[in-house]
């Protein structure tokens, strides 16, 4: 064979240098590379922002239900309705016969009430939107929070004044664990826990503390308080 | 004895005979705690599989786009009265087994059973529970269930719906009924139902031409035999173990395979803590190793045919040697007696055993096990009788009268049938086509049938016989009623509805008898109510039995036929068992029954609690036995009885008989379903009608083949081996002790232990608040492993498979490890039940890359298992070996009904994710969150975790140990307490207890912890 061959790497481009056309995109990436950590910040907003933990997610619900009329300007007690919230893991939402409890007298005849009347009538179930929904591997106690003294509003925010039920809180754990580190915040009277906007008559913080330390409440922050 | 010296572990517990002979196998399983690399499942669909599921996880993302699926809230319409959704409740029931009975108390979630629980209201039960009612659950939820009404027409199977099977079946039924039930068989399971039982009756009246017959393979009817010899009348023989000092076992399973194993292992561990007072005292003379045999204090392994010959030497001894008296009327049993004193000599154990009956007269027991024939059973009856121990430690109830024995009823059946006098045959329950004796050729004859029913929970081997398949109702989905043992009247109230519209035995003879399908919940009531001492319907239900005994009429002894039958037996030439005439003896599987529960995927995983297989049977070699037939573990060899010829793998098991050789019932399945098919070997093969217990006659002849058994026998191999040399200065894992030496030294256990002074390398925790520990009692563990599945029902465990078991890789939390100790052929054995023992200095936690494993405030060590990315090193540095790795997705593309069964209060593990025993903390956290709810302390014994509340024995107890008062606190401080692995300083939470023996002085040259022989 020829002795002159040229070595193909001759031919090619240099390994060493960046080739000319890098110049054009010179100030792109540079930008790019000043702008990555406004970026990552940006993702890291987004991701802990309310959008991204659902809060004010508001389903329409299968029935026109109102909180605010209800629980509001009617002044229903939750427990009316949640009947488990005391007693049980799970609030419980009212079965039908609930609802007509009521219904079947007022407003018998409306049109919003259809769906109602027709699952009493046909033992069918409403299948109402869930709003607040915990990963699957959390535990959450309803009655172990009730019981203590957190208030509903603490979790779900003014009811009284939803017309559609929206998420009110992010339901993240670091939310769960800023209340389990220091509950004095949330502590109310037992007889207080499902009053809308209470007011205590002095100071959260001295109320918090001294219901903490009377009711012996101590939340624990171990894994296996919600994780089994 | 030689092989133990070798290794210089003398008076060591071992494991396995690798163990002993330190076999390169077993060095595999100590070595590497995951023995198999990690690999991509190896079966040919898995590419496409992957591709399969990888398709599917992206549609679904882009579906679910970035907020998850929206879920809906659907509550009742009407809510019943007093219930929570998300709320558990318990309601009493029962569940029965062959006539046998399970008084349960079953958790319900929103609507379905998740698990099973004994009653502890119930004698019978008190709280504990068998390993058939606690998987029914699986049985339940099992996809396989049959769903449909199948007719065969022409040899092929159609679909009909269950209004058309309902109306055909009304049709030939009426046509019946018009003939008097002429040509009409029904062959019915065993059922202690009065309901059942009234139907039986207004068949037998109403359908006089019709026959009736009642078959069982695994049949207590030896037993029932004798009683109508001895007393005139069937009799029911209730054992009281627990106001026996002194058992003699004869082939008899009491802790086990008994109608009341569960009060039985109660009483009998009761007589065994040493501390609260005398210890009992137990002789077993049996061929395999039952559960029984393993607690005894002396055993006796001998082949089943020739334990007869010991029960009547038992009594030559008692009543030539040591005069006892007979009385009045019995004399003429003596040449009998004469006649086998003078055939054979008295072995020592023999001699000791009778003096111990005599020094405790009315408070023994000799019982006998239900493979032995008729007259060693009325043996028995008079042995009791004569030492003063009937009223006391055996009574003797009504049972209700029935013709044939099992055995005589199906082979009278088959005759009827062969002779073509059967035009129709109802078969309510049971798969005669698999379990019926070979020689009866069952599947052949019912071909021949015109027209044949069977009702079953799957489309088995007999439905695949039978004109017509009827699908069952599941006994959680049925209404029944039963009667115990002690004659207790109970009702089964269903947790759910039948999931299939399956129907209950007892509707299908309603429909056969009245034309119209009445429900079962009208049948149960209408003899509820007729029922004296059932009381009000409601508070039967909520209790789950009636209170009030019914009164019994007092057996009496029939003096001439306990005299013929002794007679009978002693004068009878002995069976000779020997090398060339090897023994096969028929034994029920622990798992499976007779192969009902062969699509039990729990029970199919669950490790034999002696041989420690599982997804298998095998036949079962004592060790010298298989060293003289030149056979070893894992050949498989062709067994031949006559004509017939069965396949079977080789166990040798330590401690079991010579010249005899054990294979269960119930493997071998062809159409149980996808779980049970072609697992195993099929011993009905081999079994014939004149021989249904123990044959004689058999040939091994060996095939050179070899079938891999999937034991978890070494697997979590704990490094005793490697520390021999240690060893020899510190305890071994299993201490145990006999009674004279605890009397000398009640503290014995805790100086078995000799290491220098323990210093933590850790800053320990101050115990503040709870600190939940736990005991476990070596003494009275029978490892029954009612534990085992109590905890798997309870933690969401899955099964793996027996391939992934024979890596190593099963994820049962807890373990039953059975050691044997000494000579090879008549060992000594102990269960330690192990799961994670929860260190307060716990290893796992100090390698853990991510915080996956820590402590919390209780001192559990718990798992976060989303935090867990797999790596394996905290299973790496348990010394306990109790860690169990995700090496698959156990709980992905699982049909939806089998997904009923989970717990909710339990998350589901994914791939990838290390898991340990919890202490069950789902309970503890319900327990303390109730409690502050009413604003009081928890109560000592109020938190029990699944595995301590089925414990047939109680041998596990738990609680604070920051309680100086609790039960937990003062085991831990008592005598017997010693820590797995002290000298490590992990500061376990679980203490066992150590394990006492009663041997008898008398023979105390070998009784360190040898059985005498």
């Amino acid at each position: 064979m020829d002795s002159q061959q040229k070595d193909p790497r001759r031919d090619g481009p240099d390994p060493f240098r960046f080739p000319k056309w890098t110049n054009a995109i010179r100030l792109p990436v540079t930008l790019a590379a000043a702008l990555a950590p406004l970026f990552i910040l940006g993702l890291l907003y987004l991701l802990f922002s309310p959008g991204a933990t659902s809060v004010g997610y508001q389903p329409a619900q299968p029935v026109p239900y109102s909180h605010q009329l209800h629980a509001g300007l009617l002044g229903i007690d939750c427990r009316y309705c949640h009947t488990g919230v005391e007693t049980g893991a799970a609030a419980t939402l009212p079965p039908t016969s609930v609802c007509m409890n009521c219904h079947a007298t007022v407003r018998a005849q409306s049109e919003k009430l259809q769906l109602v009347r027709e699952s009493f009538a046909t033992g069918m179930p409403i299948p109402w939107v869930r709003v607040h929904d915990l990963p699957d591997f959390v535990y959450f106690d309803h009655s172990a929070h009730v019981r203590r003294g957190v208030g509903c509003e603490s979790c779900h925010g003014r009811i009284d004044k939803m017309e559609v039920v929206r998420q009110f809180a992010g339901l993240n754990m670091a939310w769960c664990l800023e209340c389990h580190r220091d509950p004095v915040p949330h502590l109310r009277p037992e007889d207080a826990v499902t009053v809308m906007g209470y007011v205590p008559d002095e100071p959260q913080i001295e109320l918090g503390r001294r219901l903490r330390d009377a009711r012996h409440i101590t939340p624990k922050t171990d894994c296996s308080t919600c994780h089994r | 004895m030689s092989s133990m010296n070798q290794n210089g572990l003398d008076h060591n517990y071992w494991r396995s005979l690798q163990e002993l002979s330190d076999e390169p196998e077993f060095r595999r399983f100590l070595e590497g705690e995951f023995p198999e690399p990690a690999e991509v499942p190896t079966d040919a669909m898995s590419r496409r599989r992957f591709l399969q599921v990888m398709g599917a996880s992206v549609a679904m993302a882009s579906l679910v786009g970035c907020r998850w699926p929206q879920e809906t809230i659907v509550p009742f319409a009407s809510r019943p009265e007093g219930v929570t959704p998300g709320t558990a409740r318990r309601y009493a029931t029962v569940m029965e087994l062959a006539g046998a009975v399970s008084p349960l108390l079953v958790t319900s979630f929103d609507g379905r059973p998740i698990k099973v629980e004994g009653n502890p209201d119930h004698p019978l039960s008190q709280g504990a529970c068998d390993l058939f009612a606690q998987a029914g659950l699986l049985e339940l939820y099992d996809p396989d269930r049959s769903r449909h009404v199948l007719e065969r027409e022409g040899g092929r199977p159609r679909r009909r719906s269950l209004g058309d099977g309902e109306a055909a079946a009304a049709a030939a039924f009426t046509a019946l009924r018009a003939r008097r039930g002429a040509g009409l068989a029904v062959l019915s399971e065993a059922s202690s139902s009065p309901t059942f039982a009234a139907l039986r009756g207004r068949l037998r009246d109403e359908l006089p031409e019709a026959a009736w017959y009642e078959y069982e393979p695994v049949s207590r009817d030896n037993e029932r035999l004798a009683t109508g010899l001895a007393f005139g009348e069937a009799r029911r023989v209730r054992v009281d173990p627990g106001a026996a000092r002194v058992l003699a076992c004869f082939d008899a399973d009491l802790l086990l395979d008994h109608p009341t194993a569960l009060r039985n292992a109660r009483g009998f561990a009761n007589g065994r803590r040493a501390e609260d007072g005398e210890m009992n005292r137990l002789y077993v003379v049996e061929s395999d190793l039952s559960l029984t045999g393993g607690m005894a204090d002396h055993r006796v392994a001998m082949p089943s045919l020739e334990i007869p010959r010991a029960l009547y030497g038992l009594a030559a001894e008692l009543v030539l040697g040591r005069g006892l008296s007979l009385p009045p009327g019995y004399e003429s049993v003596l040449p009998a007696l004469e006649h086998v004193r003078a055939a054979g000599h008295a072995p020592a154990w023999m001699g000791a055993m009778a003096g111990d009956l005599l020094a405790h007269r009315g408070e023994s027991l000799v019982a006998v096990g239900p493979r032995q024939p008729d007259h060693v059973h009325v043996l028995a009856i008079l042995l009791n009788e004569v030492l003063g121990n009937t009223g006391r430690t055996v009574t003797y109830g009504p049972d209700d009268q029935r013709g044939l024995s099992h055995g005589a009823a199906i082979a009278t059946l088959a005759v009827t049938m062969g002779k073509g006098q059967v035009q129709s045959l109802v078969i309510l329950g049971g798969n005669p086509v698999h379990d019926a004796p070979a020689d009866l050729d069952f599947g052949g004859l019912l071909d021949r049938v015109a027209e044949s029913w069977h009702l079953s929970l799957f489309v088995d081997e007999t439905s695949q016989h039978c004109r017509w398949h009827l699908p069952r109702a599941h006994w959680l989905e049925s209404w029944h009623d039963v009667r115990d043992h002690d004659g207790r009247y109970a009702v089964a109230q269903p947790l759910i509805a039948p999931l299939y519209d399956g129907w209950t035995p007892a509707e299908l003879l309603s429909l056969l008898l009245d034309g119209v399908r009445r429900p079962a919940h009208d049948l149960v009531r209408a003899t509820a109510d007729r029922e004296p001492g059932a009381g009000d319907w409601e508070a039967l239900l909520h209790r789950g039995f009636a209170a009030a005994l019914p009164v019994e009429k007092a057996a009496a002894l029939d003096g001439r036929g306990v005299v013929a039958a002794v007679r009978r037996g002693g004068m009878a030439k002995p069976a000779e068992v020997g090398r060339e005439n090897l023994e096969l003896v028929f034994v029920r599987d622990p798992s499976l029954h007779d192969g009902r529960f062969a699509n039990n995927a729990w029970l199919q995983e669950l490790p034999d609690f002696m041989t420690k297989l599982v997804w298998d049977n095998a036949a079962l070699f004592g060790v010298s036995t298989a060293a003289a037939l030149d056979v070893a573990h894992g050949d498989v060899v062709e067994l031949q009885l006559g004509e017939r010829r069965l396949e079977a793998a080789v166990y040798v098991l330590p401690g079991h008989a010579p010249w005899s050789v054990s294979l269960s019932l119930g493997h071998g399945r062809t159409a149980a379903g996808g779980v049970g098919n072609g697992t195993g070997f099929r011993a009905y093969a081999l079994r014939n009608s004149s021989a249904l217990d123990a044959a004689a006659g058999l040939k091994v002849v060996r095939t050179g083949r070899s079938h891999r058994l999937a034991t978890t026998q070494d697997h979590h191999a704990i490094d005793a081996v490697g520390m021999r040399e240690r060893e020899k200065r510190s305890r071994s894992l299993v201490v145990s002790g006999t009674l004279a030496e605890y009397r000398e030294h009640p503290d014995f256990a805790a100086h078995r232990t000799h290491h220098p002074p323990l210093v933590s390398l850790w800053k320990e925790r101050p115990r503040e608040g709870f600190a939940w520990g736990m005991t476990i009692d070596l003494s009275t563990c029978i490892g029954c492993n009612a534990c085992v599945v109590a905890c798997q029902a309870e933690n969401n465990i899955p099964v793996v498979g027996k391939d992934q078991v024979a890596k190593g890789r099963e994820l049962h939390w807890l373990r039953l490890d059975r050691y044997f100790q000494g000579d090879p052929d008549a060992p000594a054995v102990a269960h330690q039940p192990v799961a994670c023992v929860h260190c307060e200095l716990a290893p796992c936690e100090q390698v853990c890359p991510v915080n996956a494993t820590m402590h919390n405030e209780d001192g559990l060590n718990v798992m976060a298992y989303n935090r867990c990315v797999g790596t394996r090193y905290c299973s790496n540095n348990c010394p306990y070996k109790v860690r169990r790795f995700n090496w698959f997705n156990f709980n992905s593309d699982i049909p939806d009904v089998r997904k009923l069964v989970y717990n909710p209060e339990v998350t589901l593990r994914s791939r990838g994710v290390m898991e340990k025993c919890t202490y069950c903390v789902q309970r503890i956290e319900t327990v303390k969150i109730d409690a502050k709810n009413e604003g009081r302390p928890v109560r000592d014994g109020e938190v029990v975790t699944a595995c301590q509340q089925t414990c047939p024995t109680q041998a596990i107890v738990f609680g604070d140990l920051n309680d100086p008062q609790s039960r937990v606190t003062k085991l831990t401080t008592g005598d017997r307490a010693y820590h797995l692995l002290a000298e490590l300083n992990v500061k376990p939470r679980t203490a066992f207890l150590a394990r006492l023996r009663n041997p008898n002085p008398e023979l105390a040259e070998s009784a360190d912890g040898h059985p005498a022989h």
